[in-house]
C-alpha cells in the first residue's frame, strides 16, 4: 500500500472513525448506511492510529470486516485526457497521393462523377467560390448527388445511393493497433512500439489517405485534434481504475473503464486538469471491468470481452468495441498513454463522420470502410459489420467516485 | 428621466441641503431634530479611560452595496465604480476614515446615485419601493415626496432627517417635478442627491457632551456604529427604532439590540467583512497567476480560495463558537472540486442533479500536511508572486496579518540576483541563506523568513509539494523560541503565541471604531484582551463586548471633536 490518497478510490465520502480494533493496514472494510442508504467499501490505511476510511455519510453505518487478510488491493483512478483513431502516417504510404484533401477539388471530382463536362465543372467551381446563392447551390448539388427511385437524396444519409468514388487505401506495413485475429495476413501491419506482427486496424487503412485523418504518435491529426476538442466539452468524462496489490508492480490487476456524471475539467491552457472528483454513472451502459495485468509499467488487458461506453452524437452515440485490447504505459507524473482497439461497427463510425461535417468524400469513406470491415460477418449477407480499430488513449489522474444519486434524477424528473 | 436637466438643478440642492457641511465639519453637525436627549453614561468605562475623537469613516464599496439593497432590494444595479480604499495600521477599515472623495470618485458617486434613482422610480419598481401614489404622475406631490423621501432618507443618513433637510429635498423634488412634468423624474433627483450627499456617503457620528468631560455618541451614531460593526451595513429600522427610543443609551436596551444582532444570519456579513479587511482580501481582485507555472489557478479558484476560508471561518468562529487560535490548526474546512484539484483531495458535488452546491465539508486527515488557515491558498497564494513562491512576503504577512507586527520595507538597492538563481541555490532555504549574507537585508529576513520557509511546501498555487528544484524541502524553523518542523507546527506555534490573540483584539477593536485606539483607550483594550483570554478566545463574545462596552461609544466632547477633525 502507498498510503491513504490512492485508496480513496471508489469511496463516496471520507470518514476516519476511531475503532477500539487493532487491524492490519489494508484490511477491506464493506458496509451499508450513510444519508444515502449505499454501500460503502474502503481499507484500513493506517493500523497504527486505528483509523478506518470509509465511504459514506457517517450516520447509521454498519461495517464488516471483509477479510484479515494481507491481499489488500490499492486503486489509482484516471480521467480520460484524449481518445481519438490512432494512425501511423508516412510519405510514400498512400500510392500516388492522398485523396483529394481539399473541399472545392473534392467538388470537382463530384461534379465529373454527376455527369458534368470539364468546362461546366470549372464554371460552377468559380460559382461556388464565390460564396451566397451560388455557393449554396452547387452545395445542393454535391449534398443531393444521392439517387433512388429517380429522386435525389441526401448523399452522406443514403451513401449506397451515390457511386463509390473508390478511395485509395493505405498501403503501409508498419501501423498501430493490435493483433486481433492472432494472425498475420497480407494487410496486417506491424506496430511500430511493440514489434507486433499481424496487427489488426483496417480502419487506418480505410481512411488513413485522407489528409484530415493523417497524423503520428507525436503529431495527432486534424481531424483527432478536432473531434476531441468538440468532445471533451460536450460530454461526461470517461474514466479508468486500476485496482491491485500493488500498482507499482508487476501483476494481476482489473481495470474499469466507465463513465462519469461531470465533464472533463480543463485548466486555463486547455491542458487537462490533475486530481479532479468525478462520480461514476450509475447506468450500467458504461460500466466495464476487464482483467489485467501490469508488466514492465505496461497495463495489458488480459480478457478481451466487448467494451462499451456512452459516446457522443458527434463522434457515436456509443463506443461499442469487440475483442477489446488495450495497452497503457504508465508513465511519470501519474499518467496514462496508450492504446485501445478491437472491433468496432464501421456504421457507426462512418454516421459520425457523416453528420460531423467533416471535409472529405464522405460516402467515400463509407465505401472504403465497407470494404476494409474485416470481422463480424452478417449471417445473411456475408458483409462484415466491425472494422478493427486503434484509438489512442490518455489519462490523467483523478479521484472517481461511486454516485448513489441516481434515485435523484428519478426523483426530480416526477 | 431626463439626465441633464437632473444634473443641473441637483447642485444647488446639495449646497443648500448638505454640500457646505464638509466631511471635517460632519461630526459637528447639529443632531438630528426628534433625537433622544442627551444620554448620559450606560456604564462604568474602565478606570484610566480616556476617550479619543471619534472617526468619520466613508461608506466601503461593500456597506454601499448593502445599504443600498437593504433599502431598495438586491437586484438594484449600482452602474458605477468606486474608489480604492487604502489600508492604514492593517485595515481597510481605518483607513476608510482617513480618505475623502476625489473629484473623480465623485463623479462615479453621482453616477451610481443616478443609476439607483432611476431604477427605483422606474414603472415596474415604484409600486413596490414607492409607498405612495402621486395625485397626478405630470405634476410635483409634496405630500408623497415627503413620505417616500423623509422614510428612505432615515435609512440612508441612518438618522431621521431635520425638518431643513426635508424641507429642501421636498422642494427640490417638487422644483425638478414642476420642469420636467413628471412627479417621478423630480423625486428621483431629490433621491439622487441624498444617495450623493456627506451624510449617506460618510458615517458622521453626532456627539453628546456629558458631565465628566467626556463625550458620548447618540443613539443614532451608536446605532450605525453597532451596525456597520456587527452587519458591515447600515442600522435597520428596528435599530433606529430602538435608538429613537433612547434604547441604546441604557446597558439593557444595549445589550438586547446587540444581542438581537448577535443572532442574526447578518453577523456573518459582518464577520466576513472583519476577516476579509484583516487577511488583505482585496487582493484577490488583482492576484493573477503565471498560467504555464501554475495552470490549475485560475481567477476561479482565486475566488474559491478566499471564499473557502472564509467559510471556515464563519464555521469555526461564529457556528461552532470555537477558540480563535484553533484557526491556525483546523482540520475541518470546505472545498470546491477545483480547489480540490489543487489540494489534491476528492471533492464530491453530492447533491441532485440541478441543484449542485460546489461546496463541500471536507476533514483533512490527521496525518495530512494541510491543517489551519496557513495551508489554505488563500494564504499560500494570495502570498506569494504570480510564478513562485515566496518565504520572505509570507513570513512577513504572518508577522504584519496575525501578530500585528511590524516588518520594515526592504531597502531600495536589494541585489536579487541570490534569490532568483535556482540553478545553484535548487532550494528558497539555500536561495535565502545566501541572500541573508548582505548585512543590510539580514535583520528583516531573520523575523520573516523562518516562518515563510514553513510554507514552501506549498508552491505559489497552494499546492502540496515536497522537493523543490528535486532538492527536499525542509520547513523548520522556530517561533519566539518555539521549534517546529512544517507548517503543521507552525500553525500549533502560532496557535499558543499570545500575540495572535491580542492581534485579534487589536484588529477587531480598531475595525469596530474605525480607527486605532488612542492610548487613553488601551485599559479598555487591555481589558477586551483578558476577556477574551478569560472565555476562552470565543469571537462571538469579543464580538458582544466591544458592542456592549459604554468605551465603544465614548468620544471627546463636541467641542473637542470639532477641532479635533478640523485638524
Amino acid at each position: 500500500m502507498k498510503g491513504g490518497l490512492e485508496c480513496y478510490t471508489h469511496l463516496y465520502k471520507y470518514w476516519y472513525i476511531s475503532t477500539g480494533l487493532r487491524l492490519p493496514r489494508g484490511t477491506p472494510v464493506i458496509g451499508q448506511g450513510g444519508e444515502a442508504g449505499c454501500r460503502v467499501e474502503g481499507v484500513i490505511v493506517e493500523a497504527r492510529t486505528l483509523r478506518w476510511i470509509l465511504g459514506a455519510g457517517v450516520a447509521g453505518v454498519s461495517l464488516f470486516i471483509q477479510a484479515a487478510s494481507a491481499n489488500a488491493l490499492e486503486s489509482r483512478s484516471y480521467v480520460v485526457s484524449y481518445f481519438s483513431q490512432q494512425l501511423n502516417s508516412r510519405d510514400g504510404d498512400c500510392p500516388g497521393g492522398v485523396n483529394p484533401d481539399d473541399q472545392a477539388g473534392q467538388y470537382a471530382v463530384i461534379l465529373q462523377g454527376l455527369g458534368y463536362k470539364p468546362d461546366e465543372v470549372k464554371a460552377m467551381m468559380a460559382e461556388w467560390a464565390k460564396g451566397g446563392d451560388g455557393e449554396d447551390r452547387i452545395n445542393a448539388i454535391v449534398n443531393a448527388r444521392a439517387i433512388i427511385d429517380g429522386q435525389q437524396v441526401n448523399a452522406y444519409t443514403h451513401p449506397e445511393a451515390t457511386k463509390d468514388p473508390g478511395l485509395k487505401f493505405v498501403t503501409s506495413k508498419v501501423g498501430y493497433g493490435f493483433n486481433l485475429d492472432g494472425k498475420d495476413g497480407e494487410v496486417s501491419f506491424t506496430d511500430p512500439q511493440t514489434g507486433e506482427k499481424g496487427v489488426d486496424n483496417m480502419l487506418s487503412r480505410a481512411i488513413g489517405c485522407n489528409q484530415n485523418f493523417r497524423g503520428s504518435w507525436d503529431a495527432p491529426s486534424a481531424y483527432g485534434e478536432w473531434i476531441w476538442v468538440q468532445l471533451k466539452d460536450s460530454q461526461p468524462a470517461w474514466l479508468i481504475t486500476i485496482t491491485g496489490e500493488d500498482i507499482d508492480k508487476d501483476g494481476p490487476v482489473t481495470i474499469r473503464l466507465t463513465r462519469a456524471l461531470e465533464y472533463l475539467k480543463s485548466n486555463l491552457d486547455g491542458s487537462p486538469r490533475h486530481f479532479m472528483t468525478y462520480r461514476i454513472d450509475p447506468d450500467p451502459r458504461s460500466h466495464n471491468e476487464f482483467k489485467a495485468e501490469i508488466k514492465d509499467g505496461e497495463l495489458k488487458i488480459t480478457e478481451h470481452k466487448p467494451l462499451s461506453l456512452l459516446w457522443n452524437a458527434l463522434s457515436s452515440p456509443v463506443l461499442n468495441l469487440k475483442n477489446t485490447h488495450l495497452r497503457l504505459k504508465m508513465l511519470k507524473g501519474d499518467t496514462l498513454d496508450g492504446l485501445v482497439g478491437g472491433y468496432q461497427p464501421w456504421t457507426e463510425i462512418y454516421f459520425a463522420f457523416s453528420h460531423n461535417g467533416i471535409v472529405g468524400d464522405r460516402p467515400g469513406l463509407y465505401y472504403a470502410m465497407k470494404k476494409a470491415a474485416d470481422a463480424d460477418p452478417d449471417p445473411k449477407t456475408g458483409m462484415n459489420m466491425s472494422i478493427s480499430t486503434a484509438y489512442r488513449l490518455t489519462a490523467v489522474p483523478a479521484f472517481v467516485v461511486e454516485s448513489p444519486h441516481l434515485r435523484y434524477q428519478s426523483a426530480e424528473v416526477k | 428621466m431626463k439626465k441633464v436637466s437632473m444634473r443641473v438643478k441637483k447642485q444647488p440642492l446639495l449646497k443648500a441641503a448638505s454640500v457646505g457641511c464638509v466631511v471635517a465639519a460632519l461630526a459637528a453637525c447639529s443632531p438630528a431634530s426628534d433625537a433622544p436627549a442627551a444620554a448620559k453614561p450606560t456604564a462604568q468605562a474602565a478606570a484610566g479611560f480616556e476617550p479619543a475623537p471619534a472617526a468619520v469613516p466613508r461608506l466601503t464599496p461593500a456597506q454601499y452595496r448593502a445599504t443600498v439593497a437593504d433599502i431598495f432590494g438586491p437586484t438594484i444595479d449600482l452602474g458605477g465604480r468606486f474608489e480604492p480604499d487604502m489600508r492604514i495600521d492593517g485595515l481597510l477599515a481605518i483607513g476608510s476614515s482617513g480618505v475623502g472623495v476625489t473629484s473623480a470618485g465623485m463623479e462615479q458617486y453621482d453616477a451610481m446615485a443616478d443609476a439607483i434613482a432611476a431604477q427605483v422610480v422606474d414603472k415596474k419598481n415604484r409600486a413596490m419601493l414607492i409607498p405612495c401614489k402621486p395625485a397626478s404622475d405630470k405634476a410635483p406631490d409634496d405630500a408623497c415626496a415627503k413620505a417616500f423621501l423623509s422614510n428612505v432618507g432615515r435609512l440612508l443618513f441612518r438618522r431621521p432627517m431635520t425638518n431643513p433637510e426635508v424641507t429642501a429635498y421636498v422642494g427640490a423634488a417638487h422644483a425638478a417635478g414642476t420642469k420636467l412634468n413628471n412627479f417621478y423624474d423630480g423625486l428621483a433627483m431629490s433621491l439622487s442627491a441624498m444617495l450623493s450627499s456627506p451624510q449617506f456617503l460618510f458615517r458622521a457620528p453626532q456627539v453628546t457632551k456629558v458631565a465628566n468631560g467626556q463625550g458620548v455618541l447618540d443613539g443614532y451614531s451608536k446605532a450605525s456604529q453597532l451596525s456597520f460593526f456587527l452587519w458591515n451595513a447600515g442600522p435597520d429600522v428596528q435599530l433606529l427604532n430602538a435608538a429613537q427610543k433612547g434604547e441604546l443609551d441604557t446597558p439593557k436596551g444595549l445589550e438586547r439590540q446587540v444581542e438581537r444582532m448577535m443572532a442574526s444570519h447578518r453577523v456573518e456579513a459582518g464577520v466576513r467583512a472583519f476577516f476579509s479587511d484583516m487577511f488583505h482580501f482585496e487582493d484577490f481582485e488583482a492576484l493573477r497567476k503565471d498560467n504555464l507555472i501554475y495552470p490549475m489557478f485560475s481567477r476561479r479558484e482565486a475566488m474559491d480560495a478566499q471564499e473557502q476560508t472564509l467559510r471556515t471561518l464563519v464555521d469555526l468562529l461564529i457556528t461552532n463558537r470555537a477558540d480563535y487560535r484553533d484557526i491556525f490548526t483546523t482540520k475541518k474546512t470546505f472545498l470546491t472540486s477545483s480547489l480540490g484539484a489543487i489540494y489534491r483531495v476528492p471533492v464530491v458535488n453530492d447533491r441532485p442533479n440541478g441543484a449542485i452546491d460546489p461546496w463541500q465539508t471536507f476533514e483533512f486527515a490527521p496525518e495530512d500536511p494541510r491543517g489551519g488557515i496557513l495551508s489554505h491558498a488563500s494564504f499560500s497564494a494570495l502570498h506569494s508572486p504570480a510564478n513562485r513562491s515566496s518565504a520572505t512576503i509570507r513570513g512577513k504577512a504572518i508577522r504584519e496579518v496575525f501578530l500585528c507586527q511590524k516588518v520594515p520595507a526592504p531597502p531600495g538597492n536589494v541585489d536579487f540576483t541570490l534569490v532568483n538563481d535556482t540553478t545553484v541555490y535548487k532550494t528558497a532555504r539555500a536561495r535565502l541563506t545566501a541572500h541573508s549574507k548582505e548585512p543590510m537585508c539580514a535583520g528583516c529576513h531573520k523575523i520573516t523568513d523562518p516562518m515563510g520557509l514553513a510554507l514552501e511546501n506549498f508552491d505559489g498555487s497552494g499546492a502540496y509539494r515536497t522537493e523543490e528544484n528535486g532538492e527536499p524541502i525542509d520547513a523548520s524553523g522556530t517561533l519566539d523560541g518555539k521549534k517546529f518542523n512544517n507548517s503543521y507546527e507552525l500553525g500549533l506555534a502560532l496557535h499558543d503565541n499570545t500575540s495572535a490573540t491580542a492581534c485579534l483584539v487589536d484588529r477587531l477593536s480598531s475595525y469596530a471604531l474605525g480607527r486605532k485606539p488612542a492610548k487613553g483607550e488601551t485599559p479598555w483594550v487591555e481589558k477586551l484582551k483578558a476577556d477574551f483570554a478569560a472565555g476562552g478566545y470565543v469571537v462571538p463574545d469579543l464580538m458582544k463586548r466591544i458592542a456592549t462596552s459604554p468605551e465603544f461609544y465614548r468620544t471627546v466632547p463636541p467641542a473637542a471633536t470639532q477641532t479635533a477633525s478640523a485638524e
